[in-house]
């Protein structure tokens, strides 16, 4: 099944993420703002992993990629499904959301309907920019459904690559503008 | 040898090797040189902070270029004229399209100095990083024609403005303006008047042609919208300055 990619960011989805396993206590104690959706119960499975030719020991440059593959486990079609990209750092001190926008173009899809027994499957690549611990989830959403459907996590490590080397930068910095100097002064002392 | 490559050869070496334009290349090395300064030290850059410095060189070299350029632009014009020696070039039996040829051969010159000066700056920065040679290949490609065409637009005014000083005032004024997204982010241009400038402005193209390459990793090849602005740019101020060599007299 061919499935629409959307290039938009999917970072909304990430403080839902975070939040699902924290208790809401504002349901409890006060009138909900926004009627909760009664839907269709999620019928979607979500299976997320790396693919084998993932570089073993990743490096910031490196390019990574997933699959995923999104199954109708119900009995009626899926209407209205969206997927999406999500994307923590969980170095200690530096946990955060990561915006996705330098990471990968390919953020998040829709599908019209998925058939029972149906299946999308997705290929996610990404680019390493940063280093750190990350992990990635894939989310899933229709357009009835009471909750999301999350995969599970797929943990990996990106090494750090140095980006600017000082034994380069600093022999170029003084030593180019040295030179012009020198040069123009050793002219003017023949002059 | 061509009347155009001899005055071609002189303005060169006159710009290049004179005590200004050596002045005027020691300070490019030195902003270059800051630049690259600031990232030494910095133990959390991602690939794109690294990116970004090589993005603002370009800008930057592009910009310095563009000054010079317009600079030298209209002295060659003006200032053979508060010196004396303009009228005698123009009774030379020399065609005018060679004089004005001849006459860019100084900004050329220089902007071909100032990429070279440049080069061991973006290795020392960008080797390390992302797109450093198709960032320099963008460079080549989108800067030149912006700042030869600012070198026309200096031989334009300094031909039609009898006065130097405010022709270099005009000049200045333009490049300010033009190079302003240097200054004012992305963000900053996305109302219709940004828009609206952004398409025809020069400078723009080719940071838009920069920042598509460099940060984006987009092919220097697809940045053919981006370099006809910038080649529309070189005709116009080619036309220009070809009008106003035509006209002048004195």
């Amino acid at each position: 099944m061919k499935a629409r990619m959307i290039l938009a960011t999917a970072s909304l989805a990430v403080p839902l993420l975070i939040g699902a396993g924290r208790p809401s206590y504002a349901a409890s104690t006060a009138a909900p703002a926004v009627q909760a959706v009664v839907g269709e119960a999620a019928s979607l499975t979500v299976e997320f992993a790396p693919v084998a030719t993932n570089p073993a020991a990743p490096r910031m440059g490196d390019r990574l990629a997933f699959t995923s593959s999104i199954r109708n486990t119900g009995a009626t079609p899926v209407e209205g499904l969206i997927a999406w990209l999500s994307l923590v750092q969980v170095d200690r001190g530096h946990e955060q959301p990561v915006d996705l926008e330098d990471w990968s173009a390919h953020k998040a899809i829709a599908v019209a309907s998925l058939a029972p027994g149906a299946a999308v499957t997705t290929n996610w690549p990404m680019r390493l920019i940063q280093s750190g611990q990350y992990r990635v989830v894939v989310s899933a959403v229709s357009r009835a459904g009471a909750a999301l459907t999350p995969s599970t996590f797929v943990d990996f490590t990106v090494a750090p690559k140095p980006v600017v080397e000082s034994g380069r930068v600093l022999p170029v910095a003084l030593g180019v503008p040295a030179l012009l100097v020198g040069g123009l002064l050793l002219r003017r002392r023949r002059v | 040898m061509s009347p155009a490559l001899r005055i071609a050869r002189k303005e060169a070496g006159e710009l290049v090797l004179g005590l200004r334009g050596q002045l005027w290349l020691a300070v490019t090395t030195a902003v270059l040189s800051g630049f690259s300064l600031l990232l030494v030290g910095s133990k959390e850059l991602s690939l794109l902070d690294n990116a970004q410095v090589v993005y603002d060189m370009a800008g930057l070299v592009t910009a310095l270029g563009a000054l010079l350029a317009v600079i030298a632009g209209i002295d060659a014009i003006g200032g053979e004229r508060e010196r004396g020696s303009l009228l005698p070039l123009l009774l030379a039996p020399v065609p005018r399209g060679s004089i004005l040829a001849g006459k860019l051969g100084g900004p050329v010159a220089a902007w071909g100095v100032m990429l070279a000066l440049a080069a061991p700056y973006f290795w020392a920065v960008g080797s390390t990083g992302q797109n450093l040679v198709s960032g320099m290949v963008a460079l080549l490609a989108l800067g030149t024609p912006v700042v030869l065409g600012f070198g026309f637009l200096g031989v334009a005014l300094g031909a039609w403005m009898q006065s130097g000083r405010t022709a270099l005032s005009v000049a200045l004024t333009g490049l300010v303006l033009s190079a302003s997204p240097l200054l004012l982010g992305p963000s900053l241009r996305q109302s219709a008047i940004g828009r609206m400038f952004d398409a025809v402005n020069p400078f723009s193209a080719a940071l838009n042609g920069f920042d598509a390459v460099i940060i984006d990793s987009q092919g220097a090849t697809t940045q053919a919208g981006h370099a006809a602005v910038a080649v529309a740019w070189l005709a116009l101020t080619a036309w220009a300055a070809a009008a106003a060599m035509r006209r002048v007299s004195r």
